[in-house]
């Protein structure tokens, strides 16, 4: 392919890929724009003052989804990084099953599952409270981060820890000062794209909190559904601001190998 | 049978600031085994890049019988390579692999099948054409990318380290049947390795790469006895460099006058003679010297000597190296037909 | 403590957590669409809520509905992804913006790209803005459906522009992990640059072409926000027929939503098993 072909290509996907994003952009800092104008005839700040006010709601609901969405990957965490370890560094019978187990929830789509998880966690008591949400995130959350770590540990030699206890650690300081430090970068990763999945939660959300838990994307429905195009523009761009936030901080990562780390980049 | 010739062959990668490969002048005869040889990162690899297409040089030509063939693309220039890993196609069978090239032709299949049976059968795979290249061990793998490359009749052959990814014990059996494929086939082949005493086994002509550049080039026995410089001789394992004074014959130097060979050249050199030359008994040329080690090697014993303040090795066989004993003091010698004089720095 | 008790006992939780919420979901959903529902007096569980979903015709319109838009959806982004992987393979002015908005892409949750999708191709989106103003047409009902239609072209739309990242960078770091030696070997054996793309780059890149798209067909098959937002009120696509049949004032057609919501998943653990074999074909290698 000749350069100018190729500049031409690019310039092509560069354009199909921001382009959806543009009228975000305008709309939230429209004051009516009808049609046909090509652009807003005034610009305004209106939509952002009212989406940071507090009677918006946007801030509240910014919070809960932070809150659900910190709690879920730090849950992940804690579960995901003994059973990554296992199937990182291990070869054992039912190994697959396991990991059959592990990618179901990610491929199968939410709406098999949702009214059963409903069903659950009304019988728990858990409906409609951010407990049970943070429960029904771990559905996709949880594989996503075990497989995730379950690659990171597979390229980590195991000697080191055993280097550390015959150099007299307990296996807690020889996981503490050896190991974490080894795994910190893909833990960190798997973290922040774990946020994000949860981050991202529509459906799970809306079935499991019933209402009662509202997330920025519900509440960015109901201002899309309302109609109020620049209110629901501004959300929006508040709703994809931790993703860019976490892109700036891993964006050496994810261009790299991990293929696992993208094949679970997705909600 | 092509003679393969590379004129002034310069090639820098954008960022590292010392060219790759600097000016390289080189003619490989016609029908020829020569091992492009060198320290990693002398640039071979990418000389071998250079000869197959796969990349293109900032100046200079290569050329096949005379004709350039660098404006060519890699498929059209009758050059065939193996690199270091057998780098068969996952997806199709051994003979499938083998007849990839003359697939790529659009010969008939039926023809392709024959001659791919054929070249197995001549690298000693036969009956294994059906196997994915997963299941065969990592010396059938290489083989077969032997056979891969070798099926195309090319002009010229290139192989990457052919042997370094093999076990020490598979290395013998691929070297000789390297050998003996080429000697068959009369094809021009030029093998890169790193390794001297592979280099030394292998091939009829070693080119030696230092820096990007050609060091030497000639028959094997002319490294050891007749480097071009003392980094030849270092990479061939040279350990005794004396400065010095030639004139009328005579080396003048730390160790006091030696007597030349007939012919060598006058002025300021670094003397040089193998640690295998150098006698340990009186003879022509003697010096005093004391024994400061000696190191057991298994099949040959390194004496390190110190005379006048120089230090001299010497390697000898361990019968001999009985009777040594650290801090003595013996008379060696250094015979003059063993001496080689090598240009200052 | 043996190896054996050792690895079950680090699986335990995460095994514990999925069992209990995935697993016992499912199985669930399985109990109520047999109408299997004690709690409302039935417990003869029968098969009367498949028959009423696989007669109605609004089930298998959706259905085919959400089918065509997991085909195309998949396809398009397949064969784009494809080009733009070799393309960012290659060095060119401004790659690294074209590999940041892939990556960007990737971030932006499903929703936010809908409601930017709505805003660009709607009927009274940018695009029709600009036609409007190039004279092209008269008013906002000149310019072609392409949200809310029958043919599902705005969600497509938008599972192209959000998938063709995803299945990019699964191909490039399969690309990067294959190296470029497989494709200098072919060129060194005579196969020019077109054939050892075709017989060498595209069969290697399969598996992990085949497991991306696997992936993608799934969630663009079963995502609720996504049509929810671009699609027709009728058909409506799978998932959100299910989801209304499930909310329906009617008690009757809750066992009808389980009955949709099985099928779905019977779909799924189709592809599961479609991606459970390239996966393992790709690491066979």
């Amino acid at each position: 392919m000749s350069t100018s072909l190729r500049t031409l290509a690019a310039l092509a996907l560069m354009a199909f890929l921001i382009l959806p994003l543009l009228p975000l952009a305008v709309w939230s800092l429209a004051q009516g724009w009808r049609f046909p104008d090509i652009l807003p005839a005034e610009l305004s700040t209106t939509a952002w003052a009212y989406a940071l006010s507090p009677q918006s709601g946007v801030l509240e609901s910014f919070g809960i989804t932070t809150l659900i969405a910190t709690a879920t990957t730090l849950i992940a965490a804690l579960v995901g990084l003994p059973a990554g370890r296992a199937l990182g560094l291990y070869r054992f019978r039912g190994r697959g099953l396991v990991v059959l187990l592990l990618l179901a929830p990610a491929i199968l789509p939410g709406i098999a599952v949702v009214f059963g998880l409903h069903g659950i966690l009304l019988r728990a008591g858990l409906a409609g409270t951010v407990a049970g949400v943070i429960l029904a995130h771990l559905v996709p959350v949880l594989p996503y981060m075990t497989l995730v770590l379950a690659a990171v540990f597979s390229r980590f030699d195991p000697t080191y820890e055993q280097q550390a206890r015959t150099l007299g650690a307990t296996p807690w300081q020889a996981f503490r000062t050896v190991t974490l430090p080894a795994i910190l970068p893909g833990l960190l990763t798997a973290a922040l794209f774990s946020f994000l999945v949860s981050w991202s939660q529509y459906l799970l959300t809306l079935a499991v909190g019933g209402g009662r838990v509202q997330t920025l994307p519900l509440l960015l429905y109901g201002f899309a559904a309302a109609g109020r195009n620049d209110l629901t523009a501004a959300i929006a761009l508040l709703y994809i601001l931790p993703g860019l936030l976490i892109l700036a901080l891993t964006a050496r990562q994810i261009t790299g190998r991990n293929t696992a780390l993208v094949s679970g980049a997705r909600p | 049978m092509t003679t393969l010739a590379l004129h002034g062959l310069r090639k820098s990668y954008p960022g590292a600031g010392q060219a790759a490969v600097h000016g390289l002048d080189l003619t490989v005869a016609s029908g020829s085994l020569t091992a492009l040889l060198g320290p990693s990162g002398c640039g071979k690899t990418t000389t071998m890049k250079l000869i197959a297409g796969l990349l293109t040089p900032d100046t200079g030509e290569v050329t096949l019988d005379g004709s350039p063939i660098t404006p060519l693309p890699p498929e059209r220039r009758g050059v065939a390579m193996v690199f270091q890993n057998p780098l068969l196609f996952p997806h199709l069978t051994v003979a499938q692999n083998v007849g990839f090239g003359l697939r790529m032709r659009h010969l008939p299949p039926a023809e392709i099948a024959a001659r791919a049976q054929d070249m197995l059968a001549r690298v000693r795979l036969d009956g294994l054409g059906d196997r994915r290249p997963s299941a065969l061990s990592g010396g059938q793998q290489q083989r077969a990318a032997l056979a891969r490359a070798l099926v195309l009749q090319p002009r010229v052959l290139l192989l990457d380290e052919p042997l370094s990814s093999l076990d020490p014990g598979l290395r013998d059996e691929m070297r000789a049947l390297i050998r003996t494929l080429q000697q068959e086939t009369g094809i021009t082949t030029v093998v890169v390795t790193h390794d001297q005493s592979e280099a030394v086994a292998l091939a009829d002509r070693i080119a030696l790469m230092l820096d990007g550049r050609l060091a030497q080039h000639g028959p094997p026995q002319d490294f050891y006895r007749r480097p071009a410089s003392q980094a030849v001789a270092r990479f061939f394992g040279g350990t005794n460099f004396l400065p010095g004074r030639s004139e009328s014959g005579q080396f003048h130097a730390a160790l006091g006058a030696l007597t030349l060979p007939p012919g060598a050249p006058e002025g300021a050199h670094v003397l040089t003679i193998r640690s295998e030359a150098l006698r340990l008994r009186p003879g022509p040329n003697p010096v005093s010297a004391r024994i400061d080690a000696v190191t057991f090697l298994g099949t040959q014993t390194r004496v390190t000597l110190t005379a006048q303040g120089v230090t001299l090795q010497a390697l000898t066989t361990p019968d001999e190296a009985t009777s040594l004993s650290v801090g003595a003091e013996v008379t060696v010698s250094l015979p003059p037909e063993a001496l080689w004089l090598l240009p200052v720095a | 403590m043996t190896d054996r008790s050792r690895i079950a006992l680090m699986l335990a939780p995460a095994l514990l957590v999925l069992g209990g919420l995935f697993l016992t979901g499912l199985g669930l959903t399985l109990l109520r669409s047999f109408r299997y529902m004690p709690a409302l007096g039935l417990t003869e569980p029968d098969l009367a809520a498949y028959t009423a979903v696989l007669t109605a015709p609004g089930f298998l319109r959706s259905l085919g509905l959400s089918l065509w838009i997991a085909t195309a959806s998949t396809a398009i982004a397949a064969l784009l992804a494809m080009a733009a992987a070799l393309l960012l393979r290659q060095s060119f002015p401004g790659r690294a913006l074209v590999s940041f908005l892939i990556q960007l892409n990737l971030t932006v949750p499903h929703i936010v790209g809908a409601i930017g999708m709505l805003y660009l191709v709607s009927q009274s989106g940018s695009f029709a803005r600009l036609a409007k103003a190039a004279g092209l047409i008269a008013g906002p009902q000149d310019f072609p459906a392409l949200t809310q239609d029958p043919w599902a072209i705005g969600i497509i739309l938008l599972y192209v522009w959000k998938e063709l990242p995803f299945i990019t960078l699964i191909l490039l770091a399969n690309l990067q992990a294959l190296g470029e030696d497989h494709e200098a070997t072919a060129r060194t054996l005579g196969a020019t640059r077109w054939q050892a793309f075709a017989h060498v780059l595209l069969p290697l890149m399969l598996p992990g072409l085949m497991a991306a798209s696997a992936l993608v067909f799934a969630f663009a098959f079963g995502a609720y926000e996504v049509p929810l937002i671009l699609g027709a009120h009728a058909p409506k696509a799978l998932p959100v027929l299910a989801w209304q049949a499930a909310n329906d004032t009617d008690l009757a057609a809750r066992p009808e939503a389980m009955a949709m919501a099985v099928l779905i998943a019977g779909i799924g653990l189709v592809l599961l098993a479609l991606y459970a074999r390239a996966a393992r074909s790709r690491h066979v290698d």
